[in-house]
């Protein structure tokens, strides 16, 4: 039976706008199974990709408030507090995020996109060790995606199927046990966002990836073994348990679909 | 690693840093073309400063001081000196042909000796050239002809051997003194800035002040020498004019003495001062009676008084050159070194030569002593111009941290991105660190090359924008030098390039900083 492997409780985060405070996220709690596939489905700034920032290591939440402690465990080790040091490692070899704005580096060629995530957190000694198996675990996971013959073309000469289907690979190539995907079809057309979550589903269901997507497309969500709602900095479902403890939590579920409601695009 | 390959990516896909780089390229080549020029000034002046000195001159102008074979020999006798060489120093009036007349230094040397202590050997100009000079590649170099004013290569062997000794066949066939010009002088050569002269025809100046076109080669020719002797009180006595062939003629590469000197056979000059050795009556030559008798106190007999004794006057020198047998022994030690053999010279010759100390004692220079104000005067203006220069070159940080902030800024999104891919703090910073210093490398690897043209080329240069835009910096007669010195250092370009590099880093640090710092997640929002 599969584990957890990502628990989170507490989530606060605001941003300030000028002298306005604005509440993104309210005390919001999480629990992911390995190997589930999860679509966060909410309107624009609902926190979503707030969520996905804080679950990746790639942003804090806030102090703790009204006495309750923010906490993130992954593989019950706790993320919250840690050295930024450890985050980034924590990112480099954990996770492996896809954006909605494909996010490439345009000085770079395809294959060199791919590989320089893998370089990151290696050494110019354990990269050069390493490199043979990285380059052909890059140009496979390119290849999957039928971008083999593109390997030396830039992000400019690429559409923007393409161009998120490299940005796939590249968060894929360090092998993460969990995959943030933000809004990843969010700049594609149907067709072309359809294609590109195909490749994505058959690459997670064959590796049996843990992957959290976020989206405001209740289509693209359907496609996840389970649909959490997140209005207002909380996860509507649990609003009102949430209220009372200052928190929402959404309840961990071995099985797909389990305590949460299916995406109701109306 | 990722900070490798983005380096090399940023650095030639961007206009920016390679306009930061040319910056630094610029600043460089100034800092390193300044030291080379003004370094060069100061090694050629201190090197030519003794080329027609030696490392020790014992002076005692104008009178001079006799027995001057005996003190030469007891210098060259001691191990630390290699050679020592008589010599006269004084003015004179030079008429050369189309009637030019210049004041001149007039050097009375004997020729071979003086050749052991300088390096007036190498300075003679006109000689066979065993190998065109490197960038005489067109042949222009007269030296190198075969027809020059019917001179062959046995003619150019008979020049330099005429220049060497100072003397020349007459009319009748006779060795005749003659003399020695400096290649300045006459304003009939013509100098190539690639480092030869041309002997054409120039147009000169008369001295009544009318201009027209030599005709001929200088050292077919003759000139008129007029000098002053003065008597031993320093008054002239008359002036005293003779006509010499020229031998040949030097260089030495200061201009000062190239347009302003001249080398006359040493006995020539000596005659002609009236330092020559001289024989005189001593006693009261006036009242002295050819018939008066005198009564001999040992026999008591009656016979002719003595007449007049003669004296005979030694021949006088104003100054004997010494050369050392270590070069690159301190120069005062040298020169006391020398004091203490002259001072056992003046115990052999008292009352005839000068004290070697005290009130009236000899003059005794070493080559530094003659150039010291003006040797210190360039050391200090060379670190002062390279302070001026290397403030300037401050720009070239600033000018770094500007396009770098403003890189920083635009790749806003990359530093998120790398972020978000598990990058620290400190690789983003390193990032930016070693792409201003790969910057800084190829901006001083660029500054390098171009200092090394133009250093190579200087005279050239110059020469081209006197040429094509009329401008003239460099000016001979007020620096000196015939042509512009200069030579780039290993160790200076070495210094130089390095502090470029470090420049380079010191302006990303900053930038480097501030993208270090960044938030990821705003980055990631970068438009």
């Amino acid at each position: 039976m599969a584990g957890v492997l990502l628990e989170s409780s507490g989530l606060h985060k605001t941003y300030r706008l000028g002298k306005v405070r604005v509440p993104v996220l309210r005390g919001l709690g999480l629990s992911i199974t390995e190997g589930e596939r999860i679509a966060i489905l909410g309107a624009s700034g609902s926190g979503k990709s707030t969520l996905l920032h804080l679950i990746g290591g790639l942003d804090r939440p806030d102090r703790p408030k009204d006495g309750v402690r923010a906490s993130i465990r992954y593989r019950g080790e706790e993320l919250v507090g840690r050295s930024a040091r450890s985050l980034d490692a924590y990112r480099t070899r954990s996770v492996g995020f896809v954006f909605q704005s494909y996010h490439l580096l345009p000085e770079l060629t395809v294959l060199e996109n791919v590989l320089v995530a893998a370089m990151v957190g290696r050494g110019r000694l354990g990269f050069a060790r390493e490199r043979g198996t990285l380059e052909g675990r890059a140009k496979e996971l390119l290849g999957g995606f039928g971008m083999g013959h593109r390997l030396k073309h830039r992000p400019a000469e690429l559409s923007g199927g393409e161009r998120q289907r490299v940005a796939i690979a590249r968060s894929l190539v360090n092998g993460p046990d969990l995959l943030l995907a933000d809004e990843p079809t969010g700049n594609l057309d149907t067709a072309t966002g359809a294609a590109v979550l195909d490749q994505l589903d058959a690459i997670a269901r064959a590796s049996n990836q843990t992957m959290v997507m976020v989206t405001h497309d209740a289509a693209v969500a359907e496609r996840a073994d389970r649909v959490l709602h997140l209005v207002d900095g909380r996860m509507a479902d649990d609003s009102e348990d949430g209220a009372a403890s200052g928190e929402d939590t959404v309840g961990v579920s071995a099985e797909p679909s389990v305590g949460v409601s299916e995406a109701d695009p109306g | 690693m990722y900070q490798a390959l983005l380096t090399r990516r940023y650095l030639f896909r961007k206009l920016m840093p390679l306009l930061a780089a040319v910056a630094v390229a610029l600043c460089t080549a100034m800092v390193l073309i300044v030291w080379s020029v003004m370094g060069g000034f100061l090694d050629r002046f201190i090197a030519q400063g003794r080329v027609m000195v030696g490392d020790v001159a014992i002076m005692w102008p104008t009178a001079g001081f006799a027995h001057y074979d005996d003190l030469v020999e007891r210098l060259e006798a001691d191990p630390e000196i290699l050679a020592a060489t008589p010599m006269i120093e004084s003015f004179g009036v030079l008429v050369m042909p189309g009637d030019r007349r210049e004041t001149v230094i007039v050097k009375g040397i004997d020729g071979p000796g003086f050749a052991e202590v300088t390096s007036y050997a190498d300075t003679v100009w006109w000689k066979p050239l065993d190998e065109p000079l490197a960038r005489d590649t067109k042949g222009e170099d007269v030296r190198t002809w075969d027809d020059w004013f019917l001179r062959n290569r046995a003619g150019w062997e008979r020049d330099e051997k005429a220049g060497l000794s100072l003397t020349k066949t007459d009319a009748e066939g006779r060795p005749a003194p003659a003399v020695v010009l400096g290649i300045e002088l006459t304003g009939a050569n013509i100098r190539d800035p690639r480092g030869w002269y041309d002997p054409g025809a120039p147009l000169i100046r008369r001295g009544d002040g009318s201009s027209g076109y030599n005709t001929g080669f200088i050292l077919d020719d003759r000139v008129t020498l007029h000098v002053v002797p003065l008597d031993a009180g320093g008054r002239a006595i008359e002036m005293v004019t003779r006509v010499f062939p020229v031998a040949n003629e030097f260089q030495t590469g200061l201009y000062e003495v190239d347009s302003r000197a001249m080398f006359v056979r040493l006995d020539a000059l000596q005659e002609m001062l009236g330092l020559d050795e001289a024989r005189r009556l001593s006693g009261d030559v006036e009242s002295f009676d050819p018939l008066a008798t005198t009564i001999d106190p040992r026999t008591g007999e009656e016979r002719f008084a003595a007449p007049p004794a003669e004296v005979v006057d030694p021949a006088r020198v104003t100054t004997v050159l010494v050369r050392a047998t270590d070069r690159e022994r301190d120069p005062n030690e040298l020169g006391e070194h020398v004091r203490s053999i002259y001072a056992e010279f003046a115990k052999a010759h008292p009352g005839q030569v000068p004290p070697a100390e005290g009130f009236g004692a000899i003059m005794i220079r070493t080559w530094e002593d003659m150039n010291r104000t003006m040797i210190e005067a360039v050391r200090k203006e060379t670190g002062l111009v390279l302070f001026i220069f290397g403030f300037v070159s401050l720009t070239a940080v600033f000018l770094v941290l500007a396009i770098f902030w403003s890189m920083v800024s635009e790749k806003t999104r990359d530093v998120g991105i790398l972020r978000a891919l598990g990058a620290g703090r400190a690789g983003v910073a390193w990032l930016w660190i070693r792409y201003g210093i790969a910057l800084g490398v190829v901006g001083s690897m660029m500054g390098g090359v171009l200092a090394y043209f133009v250093v190579s080329n200087l005279n050239e240069i110059h020469a081209w924008m006197g040429r094509a835009l009329n401008i003239r910096i460099w000016d001979p007669s007020v620096y000196y030098f015939t042509e512009i010195p200069g030579g780039l250092e290993p160790t200076k370009a070495a210094i130089v390039l390095g502090a470029g590099v470090l420049a380079s880093a010191f302006g990303a640090a900053l930038p480097a900083v501030r993208a270090a710092w960044m938030d990821p997640v705003r980055a990631l929002r970068f438009e």
